[in-house]
């Protein structure tokens, strides 16, 4: 009779057509009917397996397999083949101990139980054979765990129950295995008999082994420790402690029939793989007090004699243990606990990172590091939190109130699912894995193993929400109690005394801890709405601020913009609501002194945060348009200085905002800057003609003309009259008048604002302001090239229009010549090689000057500059104030090689970008690139590179000017 | 290097060592030391000692910033011409910035970086050079009085030569440096000394350790040793020939049985790579005005860019491989004179040679003349090039080079760069004997 595929289905068959020639051929070997077996097979996690399983076990053993299929033992061995391809593996090795494990009940056996069982398998044996023996004996025991495993309801309680068995069983294979050896060394030689008798020889089991905590399958932590009755551990007795260390290790994994058991992995030892295998107390005594880095105390915090000599065990963790409870008051124990952060969520393969069940944010190294952090910062003073393993650190931290109780129960069940997962993965193959499977068959096997789910999209689900939920509960379990720290707000909440949190604050980067512990007080305190919202919001923020450049500035400025903003509804809303709001508010308030000046000074801006079209630069158009109806609404010149004022500080925070969080380039910041500037100054020289009415206009000039202002103060601007029909003097005075006062609106204390036109002809020594005719009086007489080179820049930005272009056709005559002169070329080199001597300031690195020096700023604009003036009336194109569009048009006409326009392009941008970084961070410009590390670890950071990126942005910087510079000699005094 | 502390620690104590010198290395490869007493040997393995940033940009300075130097444990040695009261050990120290990072412009670091790319391309790089140099009577410039009178591998009896070789090589052993042989070279005075093969920082270690020792012994004997690329105009200048191998694992990646001369495709990429590179490079394997005296002086150093089968003109010979001796198999870099700071000599040679197997360069063809015998015209036709004629041909070269830049870093090659212009702007000012005895007359 075929046997019906939807049957197979019914009952949780994957692969339906092979399992059901499977299961024909199976029922012929056994007595019991097609749909019995179909029925019992249901129950398994995975029926194909079991089939296939089956069929295998006949290969081997005809007998064994139709043992197997009698009702007394058939519901055993579908549990137990239906969960691991590995223990099938392992009962076909050995057929007839499927019998014995079907026939007697699951039970679980203490270390001394296991030793018993192990040992009288391997009595008599010895060598090879008895190593053979004991991991056969091993796998025995180890089957009767998973068996006892899958029968339980999946808790708390019941993995504790099985993680322990599976470390009583790994320690008593280990404890076997040196008996083993033991007795192989003393039979090969009579003087190492005599040195063994007198050796004390101790396992001290690490990681999850030690913590008795241990999974099915992982790498097994061990330490060695022996010492001679006198305590020491030399010559003779180290060679012989060495070789039975190495024994053990052979016996435990060594291929052969029955293959090894797990890795030894002894690199938790001092000196890691290059130290000695064994030392004695003394020696792990004295290398934990010199050498060892807070990871490896961390490490210590596991440690469990687990095998040999007890007494000797317990001597080292008597020795180790207290320095392991000092840790945190290592100076570098903040930077070690960043380190161990970043070791949780980097490093893993970009493919299996939304895979990973133990590294990766919300995986299971989320959760033991959370424990153990709290474990080390607090610890030292209280012993009762020193639990090994990780339950019984979460149970005993909520006993000592360190965490709430619900997270604690939250914690725990996330826990135990990560847990589950990882056990099903591991002993369906007996192999280390932590990487979730991606096929839709493996995984619904693990789904219908671990009972957590029955398709494997639920499964994904569940552990979706599982990591986002460990994800949150660190923030919940490491931040928010520090809120509570000596504030009565409501008993019902856990407390930390001040010491404890300042202890929490300093571990994670706050420079002032009692500062900072002050200001989440005086946010949080109280029973306004205000102080609950923060309650909520601040241990994110916390963490947040943690990472960042500069935690206490950012705490300080939270809490003042919070004064400031006082129960508005928007900001406490957004900041609930807005993940990407917070987040931004964070990395602003740690990293930028001038974006905090700034948000201090019009804090409703915060409320952009949330919204990623505030955090654009608003159009030239709107500008204008905001401007202009600011004027009408102010008449009043002193009043529409402070309205456009405001304007101009809200406006170029929001540039920097957007730079910062690198949601503009240095391009449209320049741009961006630019234009404000342009629009305000054309309603301030509105104003000022209303009140003296003459034609006047305002020529930007430098990197205000080519729109490139970064956030430095000075604009470089030259001013223009026409007396038209005015009297002269009259029109003289007028023109006068609106300069000075246009100095004067403009001013602004907090952003502070500078008019220079020093690029006026004479200089310094010149007039102010000059009417046309003077303009081109002058530049008819006595222009000098370096004028015409600098008029290339010369844009009009305010004021009466028809002068502007009239002024444009004058200079355009000028700055574009027909035929440039070979003598106005060499004085623009020429120029420009005394101003490399001159301007540099005394002392000033020229490498690492941003605007003066080796390929910086300057190099890259009087080259594009020369290329304009030489080529832009052959070029109409080059005929713009853009260094970068000049550039490009150059590349284009083929003056210029577009490798080399590349470099050029690179190099300017960097030295902009830096520039304004450097302003960003230290809230005052500079010019020069940073030599402390410090500095230029921050200015790395506000640029995107990652934490600790000081000498790579520096090696950058100094790479590409250099490569600028060789383009600008090749060009600069070549070009023809 | 825990162990190795514990190491150091233990044996300040039972040594009785009063003081101990930190060594360091400038751009320009001269030897600085601080002393500090063994009572702050814990402390700098711990936390470094603090040592102004500028002591290792040569004698033009750009800036000072504090830096860390913490002592390598691995390289404690007493110097044996120290004892008693005066016991002092030595150790190689790396330089460090405050926050921790290596700092980019230390030569050390440098070495490290080039060997680490090295490393993740699967070698590891061996280096033996053999060291010449002059013994002298004195050090005084207006009486160069070589110590005796013989030649190439001259014996001489009872000679300071003889006896001082002994004692050199006999310290450089108490050092931990093994020396292959030693013998008198061509020059009167002249000797030379190879040392054994060691991996390339190691050497570089050794090189400047056996600077040291050379000298003081030479001291000790009443005698002058000078490591000056060219003291003599009439005898041959101090090349610092080094023999070079690149190893995976056990197995020398230099030698292929049954190709040509036993080279690997390893090998001919790696010398294709260091000849395209040699002139760019010649600023630090010829560091120094003078050395361009040696390079051009017309005695055995290479002028030209070839390699050749045990051709003593080329800049890259193979030496005539001994059968069965597949571990040493190896090429000869002829040009590096004993003044170079072998940090930056050797990172740069692995580089280029590391450039030349990663873009599986061409070995151009070998030269089988002698090539100082060709006349130019014959050399232009078989298209051999020249190594930079000066110290500003070299600087030249030297600036265009991305691999000089990427290799020493930005900052050591801006030290490097400035400290050899402000040096020919110097020379360059000498009015020499040699001006004055032609144009006095004028």
């Amino acid at each position: 009779m075929a046997i019906s595929r939807s049957a197979l289905a019914k009952a949780g068959f994957f692969d339906l057509e092979q399992s059901a020639k499977n299961l024909a051929e199976l029922v012929e070997h056994g007595k019991a009917s097609t749909d019995s077996l179909i029925s019992e097979l249901s129950k398994a996690a995975e029926p194909d397996q079991v089939v296939s399983g089956l069929l295998m076990l006949g290969r081997v053993s005809e007998e064994n397999l139709k043992g197997a299929l009698t009702p007394d033992y058939l519901p055993e061995v579908v549990k137990i083949f239906g969960a691991s391809a590995g223990l099938i593996e392992f009962f076909c090795r050995h057929p007839e101990l499927l019998k014995k494990h079907a026939s007697k009940p699951a039970k679980l056996l203490s270390f001394s139980e296991y030793c018993k069982q192990l040992r009288s398998t391997v009595a008599g044996s010895k060598g090879a054979e008895a190593g053979q023996l004991l991991r056969k004996s091993y796998r025995e025991q180890f089957a009767k765990i998973a068996s006892f495993d899958l029968s339980e309801q999946p808790t708390i309680d019941s993995l504790s129950k099985v993680t322990s068995a599976l470390s009583d069983l790994a320690a008593a294979a280990i404890e076997v295995a040196l008996e083993i050896a033991k007795t192989k060394i003393s039979a090969a030689s009579a003087s190492r008999a005599k040195v063994l008798d007198d050796l004390a020889f101790a396992v001290i089991g690490m990681g999850k082994l030690g913590a008795g905590e241990l999974n099915y399958l992982s790498d097994v932590d061990l330490i060695f420790v022996a010492a001679n009755s006198e305590g020491q551990l030399e010559g003779e007795y180290f060679v012989v402690a060495e070789a039975l260390a190495k024994e053990v290790i052979k016996i435990l994994d060594s291929p052969g029939k029955e293959p090894g058991l797990w890795k030894v992995d002894t690199a938790l030892r001092p000196e890691g793989k290059s130290g000695a295998l064994v030392r004695s107390v003394d020696s792990h005594r004295a290398y934990y007090e010199r050498w060892a880095e807070s990871w490896e105390f961390q490490a210590l915090l596991k440690a469990r004699p687990i095998a040999g000599d007890f007494s000797l065990g317990e001597k080292y963790i008597e020795a180790l243990s207290p320095m392991l409870w000092s840790v945190s008051q290592r100076d570098t124990f903040v930077a070690d606990v960043q380190a161990m952060r970043s070791r949780v969520t980097s490093n893993i393969p970009s493919n299996e990172v939304d895979r990973q069940l133990k590294l990766g944010p919300g995986g299971l190294r989320d959760i033991e590091f959370t424990i153990q952090l709290l474990q080390l910062v607090h610890g030292r003073r209280d012993e009762s939190i020193r639990a090994k393993d990780t339950l019984g650190g979460i149970s005993a931290l909520t006993s000592a109130g360190y965490i709430g109780r619900e997270d604690a129960a939250v914690f725990a069940q996330d826990y135990l699912v990560l847990r589950l997962l990882e056990h099903g993965l591991q002993l369906q193959n007996l192999r280390r894995v932590q990487v979730l499977p991606t096929s839709d068959r493996e995984l619904r096997h693990l789904a219908r193993v671990v009972r957590l789910a029955t398709t494997s999209e639920e499964l994904l689900e569940k552990w979706q929400q599982t990591k986002i939920s460990v994800r949150h509960l660190h923030t919940r379990l490491f931040y928010a109690p520090l809120l509570n720290a000596s504030s009565n707000i409501d008993d019902s909440q856990l407390e930390l005394s001040t010491e404890e949190a300042t202890a929490r604050l300093a571990a994670i980067g706050f420079a002032d801890p009692n500062n900072a512990l002050t200001h989440i007080n005086a946010l949080t305190q109280g029973v306004s709405r205000r102080a609950a919202i923060h309650r909520h919001l601040l241990p994110v923020l916390l963490q947040w601020f943690a990472e960042g450049n500069n935690p206490d500035l950012g705490l300080l400025t939270y809490r003042r913009l919070s004064e400031e903003l006082g129960e508005n509804n928007w900001w406490l809303r957004m900041l609930r609501d807005s993940h990407l709001a917070a987040k931004r508010l964070a990395t602003l308030v740690t990293s930028s002194k001038f974006i905090t000046d700034l948000l201090l000074s019009i804090p409703e801006s915060a409320a952009w945060l949330g919204d990623d079209n505030e955090l654009t630069p608003r159009s030239h158009e709107a500008l204008d348009a905001e401007v202009v109806a600011t004027s009408e609404r102010y008449p009043n010149s002193a009043e529409l200085a402070t309205a456009l004022r405001t304007l101009r500080r809200r406006e170029v925070l929001r540039l920097a905002i957007g730079f910062l969080l690198q949601l503009i380039d240095v391009v449209q910041l320049g741009d961006g800057i630019s234009a404000v500037h342009a629009s305000i100054l054309n309603g301030f020289v509105s104003a000022l003609r209303r009140e003296n009415p003459l034609a006047f206009t305002v020529i930007a000039m430098g990197r205000f003309g080519g729109s490139e202002l970064g956030f430095s103060s000075d604009l470089d601007v030259i001013y223009v009259y026409d007396q038209e029909d005015l009297d002269e003097a009259l029109a003289t005075e007028r023109a006068k008048t609106i300069v000075s006062q246009l100095g004067q609106l403009t001013s602004d204390p907090i952003l502070p604002l500078e008019l220079d036109s020093d690029l006026r002809p004479e200089g310094k020594q010149g007039a102010p302001v000059r009417s046309l005719d003077s303009y081109r009086e002058y530049y008819s007489r006595w222009g000098e090239s370096w004028e015409s080179q600098a008029l290339l820049r010369a844009r009009p930005v305010a004021g009466d229009e028809k002068l502007a272009t009239k002024f444009v056709e004058l200079i355009n005559v000028y700055r574009y010549p027909k035929q440039p002169k070979p003598a106005s070329v060499k004085e623009i080199r020429a120029v420009k090689a005394r101003v490399e001597s001159e301007r540099l300031p005394q002392g000033a690195d020229p490498n690492r000057h941003l605007k003066l020096g080796r390929g910086s700023l300057s190099d890259v604009e009087w080259l594009v500059q020369l290329l304009q003036f030489m080529f832009s009336n052959e070029h109409p194109k080059l005929q713009t104030t853009s260094t970068l569009k000049a550039l490009s048009v150059a590349t284009e006409a083929g003056l210029i090689d577009s490798k080399e326009a590349n470099i050029l392009r690179r190099s300017w941008r960097l030295a902009s970008s830096i520039r304004s970084a450097l302003m960003l961070a230290n809230g005052r410009p500079s010019d020069i690139l940073p030599i402390d590390r410090n500095q230029l670890e921050a200015l790395a950071r506000i640029l995107g590179y990652p934490a600790g990126s000081a000498s790579k942005l520096e090696e950058f910087y100094l790479a590409t000017t250099r490569k600028a510079r060789q383009v600008f000699e090749n060009n600069f005094y070549a070009l023809k | 290097m825990d162990k190795q502390s514990d190491f150091v620690l233990r044996s300040i104590e039972d040594k009785g060592i009063k003081f101990v010198r930190l060594w360091f290395t400038d751009v320009l490869g001269t030897l600085k030391s601080i002393s500090i007493a063994p009572a702050e040997v814990e402390k700098a393995f711990a936390e470094g000692i603090g040592i102004d940033g500028s002591s290792i940009q040569g004698f033009t300075r750009a800036f000072e910033a504090d830096v860390l130097a913490r002592p390598d444990a691995s390289t404690f040695q007493e110097l044996p011409w120290s004892s008693g009261t005066a016991a002092t050990a030595r150790m190689f120290c790396d330089i460090y910035n405050p926050d921790g990072q290596p700092t980019y412009s230390d030569p050390r670091q440098v070495l490290k970086r080039s060997l680490q790319k090295a490393a993740d391309a699967g070698f590891t790089f061996f280096a033996h050079p053999e060291i010449e140099f002059y013994l002298l009577k004195s050090i005084d410039p207006d009486n160069l009085q070589p110590v005796d009178n013989a030649g190439y591998f001259d014996h001489v009896p009872g000679g300071t030569a003889h006896d001082f070789r002994r004692k050199a090589v006999q310290m450089l052993e108490d050092l931990g440096i093994p020396v292959e042989f030693s013998h008198h070279e061509i020059g009167p005075g002249q000797n030379e000394i190879d040392l054994r093969s060691a991996d390339a920082l190691t050497m570089a270690d050794s090189i400047m350790t056996f600077r040291s020792v050379v000298k003081e012994v030479a001291i000790a004997e009443g005698v002058r040793a000078t490591f000056m690329p060219k003291p003599f105009q009439n005898y041959p200048g101090s090349g610092m020939h080094t023999h070079l191998s690149l190893f995976e694992g056990e197995k020398n990646a230099f030698y292929e049985a049954g190709a040509q001369y036993q080279l690997s495709k390893v090998a001919r990429g790696f010398i294709a790579g260091v000849l395209r590179h040699a002139s760019e490079i010649a600023l630090v394997t010829n560091q120094f005005s003078n050395s361009y005296k040696r390079l051009w002086g017309g005695d055995e150093a290479p002028s030209f860019v070839t390699w050749g089968h045990n051709n003593r003109s080329a800049l890259v010979r193979i030496p005539i491989y001994k059968p069965g001796k597949s571990q040493a198999a190896r090429i000869e870099y002829r040009a590096m004179d004993s003044a170079t700071n072998p940090y930056l000599a050797f990172a740069l040679i692995l580089s280029a040679g590391l450039k030349g197997i990663a873009e599986n360069l061409e070995l151009p063809d070998e030269a089988t003349h002698d090539v100082w015998n060709l006349t130019d015209v014959e050399r232009k036709a078989f298209g051999y090039e020249s190594l930079p004629h000066s110290l500003a041909d070299a600087i030249k070269l030297a600036e265009g080079s991305e691999l000089v830049a990427e290799v020493l870093g930005e900052q050591a090659f801006e030290y490097v760069l400035s400290n050899k212009r402000e040096e020919w702007q110097q020379y360059r000012r000498q009015i020499t004997r040699y001006e004055l005895d032609r144009h006095l007359g004028n």
